[in-house]
């Protein structure tokens, strides 16, 4: 008899499309068979867990990650393949799924941790115990839909790590909440692997998947491209992404056209990533059709999170654009952003103007790697001195 | 850690498995019977949808007695003091009223279970447990009206100086057979609705035209003979046409029509759980 606990055997999921119609058309639409368009999530999927591990799978949106977490939870059945699971198996896909908001802290607490699959019994003995981590204490007999979406969270987040199971599904639910919690959620989920519990954590927040986990599986277009260590992972993962172009949301043919942003070192070397707590330049290439005046550029940059992290602009000084091509280099000395994959998009604006004159999202992708962990949301550089008084 | 291990039940026992859906009748079976392990969520599910059914209403659980009995009112005035309808020797409020209690409990169960997956589409897309216990809380809670609307019978029976018999009991078996029959369609309905929003729409006017097609305004004895053989084949027919004998006229049931009523839910039972269950697998990615 082997000793894993969850095996995933040749599983594949195909999603049908299908074009939607005018809800008047509908029956007719479907009655006349269309050639029906087939998308394949997830491919030729697998692998075998042992139990008390924890597994980490990463993935660009799109990749299957949540596709497999729903056929693992049964929300959704595979179309081909076979899974065999031992023990209790419960899913979070989303903290608080299952709340009302017309019920109580306490209430919720009962009909969501018996959706997870809970006994009554079971959630009477840990009620004390989900209340404390949540620390909504005070608040437990009054509507859900009166709490603040912190404390939504926490207590979505306490009643899933509160039971007795033996397979955690986690997915992105460890970005909840703010960063005390965060750690005290990271904090949990390793007692729970601890104490033998075998997790499968789907994330984006790469920090987090080190943190908990001994081993990732990379999925690209469905499939499982790498499995192993985390730190090869998330490097094959951050590689994975190139710099391909982004899209364009401006209507027509901007006026001022962005070409390209590329990253360079100091010594005005090509790179294809960042390191926390050393210097960056970022160069802007874009064409102006004409003559502009009046002008900002804005290169957003959004965390792993989905958050914006921050915004390089040059609107302390409004620019004029002869016609032609031009650069605009950003230095940052140092770089304060913390490990993760940014994404950035560029807006340039035109002061007084109601839409911006370009704005591409994704224009390209910065894998940012810090060879010591940051704690907190960036690396503020600092110099210190020891004072005798 | 070690202790945390000896407190979990023997884990890990009996390998399952995840796969492409299958129909085969052991399949079934063994699904249904892992809804007992559900009893908890349905219970919980139900109790609340009591509880949020009258929060923030001012007369709360008051609505579950003054809805049936403004419509005894309204019926007894349009029926029996403009219309003349027969009413088999009973005063008519009660003849009406007797046969609401299963009507009621049938059609507003039916509303609002065939309508509990589209209502309850972040849950099914976030999270699996077998998803027929949604239809059935509704049922449940349905349940508790009808016990209401059962407990306003007391003062009705004394006020008219009636009483009743042992074949009273009767009602017992008859609701379950309600239950089964409005599970069963809810099933279907509730998923044909996930496809076709069509359900939500047409279900009021159907239950409007399905009340007037059985006997609870007037007695099954008043429709034509020539009729009755395909009146009886409305399964509510026999319910309700039973209730009111074993309620109003201390008999049995008629035993024919609710042979009839009996051998249809027995047929669309496995029919609707199969169907349910077939179209489960892949409703999380249509709702």
């Amino acid at each position: 008899m082997s000793t894993s606990i969850l095996e995933f055997k040749g599983v594949a999921k195909r999603y049908t499309l299908r074009q939607e119609s005018a809800p008047v058309n509908g029956l007719l639409a479907r009655l006349r068979s269309k050639p029906v368009e087939y998308f394949w999530a997830l491919r030729d999927i697998n692998f075998s867990v042992q139990a008390g591990q924890a597994l980490g799978i990463i993935g660009h949106n799109g990749a299957g990650k949540s596709t497999l977490l729903k056929i693992l939870s049964g929300i959704t059945s595979p179309t081909e393949g076979i899974i065999s699971l031992r023990g209790r198996m419960a899913g979070l896909l989303e903290v608080g799924s299952g709340f009302h908001p017309e019920l109580t802290g306490r209430e919720n607490i009962f009909l969501s941790g018996t959706i997870l699959g809970m006994r009554r019994s079971e959630i009477h003995r840990k009620l004390e115990e989900i209340v404390d981590f949540a620390e909504i204490r005070p608040f437990i007999d009054i509507p859900v839909k009166r709490y603040s979406s912190g404390m939504y969270v926490r207590l979505g987040f306490s009643i899933a790590v509160h039971q007795q199971l033996d397979i955690l599904l986690l997915d992105e639910v460890l970005a909840v909440g703010d960063h005390a919690f965060q750690r005290k959620c990271i904090e949990r989920v390793q007692v729970l692997k601890n104490s033998g519990v075998t997790i499968l954590f789907i994330s984006h927040d790469l920090k987090a998947v080190e943190q908990t986990c001994a081993r990732v599986l990379l999925l690209d277009k469905g499939r499982i491209i790498y499995d192993g260590l985390p730190s090869e992972a998330i490097q094959a993962y951050q590689r994975s992404r190139g710099s391909h172009f982004g899209v364009r949301r401006t209507q027509g043919p901007p006026p001022v056209e962005v070409q390209r942003v590329a990253f360079l070192t100091e010594q005005n070397q090509h790179t294809d990533h960042g390191t926390t707590g050393e210097p960056l330049h970022v160069e802007l290439l874009f064409h102006a059709h004409a003559p502009m005046d009046n002008l900002a550029f804005h290169l957003l940059f959004y965390g792993p999170d989905g958050n914006l992290a921050t915004d390089l602009n040059t609107r302390t000084e409004l620019l004029s654009v002869p016609e032609g091509t031009a650069a605009i280099r950003f230095v940052c000395d140092p770089l304060c952003l913390p490990l993760g994959l940014y994404q950035v998009d560029t807006i340039i604006e035109r002061v007084g103007a109601s839409d911006p004159v370009e704005h591409v999202l994704g224009c390209a992708h910065l894998p940012v790697l810090s060879p010591q962990p940051v704690q907190g949301s960036f690396q503020q550089p600092c110099s210190w001195r020891l004072e005798q008084q | 850690m070690q202790i945390a291990k000896m407190n979990s039940p023997p884990p890990l026992s009996a390998p399952r498995t995840i796969q492409p859906p299958s129909f085969s009748p052991s399949r079934l079976l063994s699904q249904f019977w892992r809804l007992t392990e559900y009893w908890d969520l349905l219970l919980t599910l139900s109790l609340h949808r009591i509880r949020i059914r009258y929060k923030q209403s001012l007369l709360g659980g008051a609505w579950a007695v003054f809805q049936p009995l403004s419509l005894m009112i309204i019926y007894t005035i349009i029926f029996s003091k403009v219309a003349r309808m027969p009413s088999e020797g009973a005063p008519y409020a009660i003849f009406v009223y007797v046969a609401m209690l299963p009507w009621n409990f049938f059609a507003a169960s039916l509303t609002s279970a065939s309508n509990s997956l589209v209502s309850h589409n972040t849950l099914i897309t976030k999270v699996y447990f077998p998803w027929e216990v949604l239809p059935l809380s509704y049922l449940v809670a349905t349940s508790i009206d009808f016990l209401i609307g059962v407990l306003v019978l007391i003062p009705l029976f004394v006020w008219f100086q009636m009483g009743v018999t042992l074949h009273v009991l009767w009602v017992i078996p008859l609701m379950a057979l309600a239950a089964a029959f409005v599970f069963s369609l809810s099933m279907i309905l509730a998923t044909i609705q996930v496809y076709f929003r069509d359900i939500g729409l047409a279900l009021p006017l159907l239950l409007q035209l399905w009340m007037f097609a059985s006997p609870v305004v007037y007695p099954l004895s008043a429709v034509p003979e020539r009729f009755q053989a395909w009146f009886v084949l409305n399964p509510m027919a026999g319910i309700v046409d039973g209730v009111r004998r074993c309620v109003l006229h201390g008999a049995s049931p008629d035993f024919h029509s609710l042979r009839i009523s009996l051998l249809t839910v027995l047929l669309l039972l496995p029919v609707a759980y199969g169907f349910f269950k077939h179209k489960e697998a892949s409703m999380a990615d249509v709702i």
